[in-house]
């Protein structure tokens, strides 16, 4: 899972940089020479659409994604267990939801064989097969997880189900930070 | 569909929510299932191409781009520097390192946004000299779970980004309208700072010479460097906030690179800290969009206007009923969720009320930033709690935070008595030429 992450987190950060690099050159084109290249605010939005998907697999390989875990925490093994396990379960569902419904997408983009109304004129199955890939990956993951979870919750180890699927605390994030700046 | 359906549908959310399922999660198919509800499965058979145009939306791509940049600067220790600069101009104060706490949470949240990596930092590089002059526990840890909050108030901000796409608001006039509150809050919390240590004796540092303070000055070079150029960018009329934020990365990039810090690591670091933020965020966002369909197709925002108008209360009054509001719902909620969840309602209703929404965007940013520093779930408190270095009790740090608590409050009243704190720049520098 670290070698993913590693990776998947590259290529988000080289695209960001690389979109950066192209959007900068554009705006001082524009603005010292007069001359507009076209099409970063068409390349933003694609590499917002790659990079956020690839982004909320980091996220759900991180434990990053947002829950309250006031309930949580008041309750013992067994019903932080059932709770981490649910979570795992819908976010399982909502890749699934993601793969399902944004699949028209992609399907109307190839049936029609739509390109962008830009200069670029690019056709948009290049952007929306990557973007769905992507999200196939976050769908898979999660889909992965669930699996994991309810293996553990079958199989009654709470403890293991709860290490790895509970909220991650204030206090984990605190101690992430904390190891970083003793690197720095 | 009636108000009181609307209330009850909300409480079901919270309540989920507050069971510890993936907000995001329970946004998108609370807003899928109103769907199939009210109008059948065409709804979500629609919701693609909803996904598609919120993912792909450029102006939406600023908020990698801030968060990419915050990372380069927290990562490269170029933010740690500050505090030793500002400590030796600000700690002869009434209150000495405290306004050093603050103001370098100030600066150092404007380019980070990260309230986590903020109080972290600071916490950690503060405590030594704290400790060593004798600082009173609380006041320490609650000016700087107080000074954590601003970030999302000082632009640019990944918060007001968010409450400008969810409200179609401009993000320029909201990061020119954050200016002004954000450095009068600073002030406020400096000026209690002073007042509330008029008597204290603590250690006094040695006079340091002037050519030694000036020279520490270099360490906010960088930042204030990059500052300029993505705000100024903006408030020149030169970029959009996306462009500006890619302006910014490669301004970063650069001094990263003259410092020697670019390394595999380095930005291993900063890349997977970034695909974090972003994927929490971003799923966030989307989800909202999502829920947002439903809700704009069944006519929530109508209804709660309309019902709302009916009790026919003014305007000041019905803010004052929200910072009550916020104030309990920030008790329980994160920042972001708490922002994604109301606007989308919240919004429509005060702009029917007359109420300016660029105005507004401040006010419930001040609100979400009170609800960092409010127990139970005051996420700034935790985090302060867990950098200090003795075994004291937690009540240290909510005593600590509360005199700042009061402030937000009391500023909150002041933004409503006097609006032009937040509207006038924008409405000057906007202004139809």
């Amino acid at each position: 899972m670290k070698l993913f992450t590693l990776i998947v987190s590259w290529i988000f950060g080289l695209l960001l940089v690389a979109l950066s690099l192209f959007v900068a050159a554009e705006t001082a084109s524009r603005k010292i020479f007069n001359v507009s290249f076209q099409g970063a605010d068409e390349l933003g939005g694609y590499v917002l659409a790659i990079g956020g998907a690839l982004s909320f697999t980091i996220a759900l390989a991180q434990r990053g994604h947002i829950r309250i875990d006031l309930v949580h925490d008041l309750l013992g093994q067994r019903g932080q267990a059932f709770l981490n396990w649910l979570s795992a379960m819908t976010l399982a569902m909502f890749g699934l939801f993601l793969a399902r419904y944004c699949w028209p997408v992609v399907r109307d983009t190839m049936e029609y064989g739509s390109v962008a109304p830009t200069a670029w004129a690019t056709p948009m199955i290049y952007p929306q097969a990557i973007w769905y890939a992507s999200l196939l990956t976050f769908s898979a993951l999660s889909v992965w997880l669930a699996v994991q979870a309810t293996k553990l919750f079958l199989s009654g180890d709470l403890r293991s189900l709860n290490h790895r699927f509970q909220p991650k605390s204030t206090q984990e994030e605190l101690d992430d930070e904390l190891s970083d700046l003793e690197v720095r | 569909m009636s108000f009181s359906t609307i209330v009850i549908a909300f409480f079901i959310m919270l309540a989920i929510m507050l069971t510890g399922m993936p907000i995001a999660v329970v946004m998108a198919i609370m807003g899928a299932i109103g769907g199939v509800l009210a109008f059948g499965w065409p709804l979500v058979e629609s919701m693609g191409p909803v996904m598609w145009s919120v993912m792909n939306e450029n102006l939406l791509t600023a908020i990698p781009l801030f968060i990419l940049l915050g990372e380069l600067m927290l990562r490269s220790g170029m933010a740690d520097k500050m505090y030793g600069a500002l400590a030796i101009w600000l700690e002869r104060l009434p209150g000495g390192l405290l306004h050093t706490n603050i103001g370098c949470c100030a600066l150092f949240a404007a380019t980070s946004g990260s309230s986590v990596a903020t109080a972290a930092t600071i916490g950690t590089v503060a405590s030594p000299a704290l400790d060593e002059r004798g600082y009173d526990k609380a006041k320490s840890l609650g000016s700087i779970a107080a000074g954590g909050t601003l970030g999302i108030l000082i632009p640019p901000s990944v918060n007001l980004l968010i409450y400008g796409s969810l409200s179609e608001t401009s993000i320029g006039q909201l990061f020119v309208a954050g200016i002004i509150p954000g450095i009068l809050l600073t002030a406020f919390f400096m000026l209690y700072i002073c007042l509330s240590n008029l008597n204290t004796e603590n250690k006094t540092p040695e006079r340091v010479p002037l050519d030694v303070k000036l020279r520490a000055l270099t360490a906010l070079i960088p930042p204030a460097v990059i500052f300029t150029i993505v705000m100024g960018s903006i408030y020149l009329g030169i970029a959009t906030p996306t462009e500006s934020a890619a302006l910014g990365v490669v301004a970063t990039l650069i001094m990263v690179a003259i410092d020697g810090q670019f390394s595999v690591d380095f930005f291993s670091r900063c890349f997977i800290n970034t695909a974090k933020t972003t994927g929490m965020v971003l799923m966030i966002v989307l989800s909202a969009f999502i829920l947002n369909v439903t809700l704009s197709l069944t006519g929530v925002a109508q209804t709660t206007t309309t019902w709302i108008t009916s009790l026919g209360i003014s305007s000041t009054a019905l803010l004052v009923l929200l910072i009550g509001f916020y104030i309990v719902l920030g008790m329980f909620m994160d920042v972001l969720s708490m922002m994604v969840l109301t606007i989308p309602i919240a919004v429509p209703v005060i702009v029917a009320a007359g109420v300016d929404p660029v105005w507004f965007g401040i006010f419930i940013i001040l609100m979400c930033e009170l609800g960092m520093v409010t127990p139970p779930v005051g996420m700034n408190l935790y985090v302060v709690h867990g950098v200090r270095n003795d075994d004291g009790p937690f009540s240290d740090v909510i005593r600590g935070a509360f005199p700042y608590v009061l402030i937000m409050i009391a500023f909150a009243g002041l933004l409503i008595a006097f609006p032009g704190i937040a509207t006038w720049l924008p409405q000057t520098m906007f202004a139809p030429q």
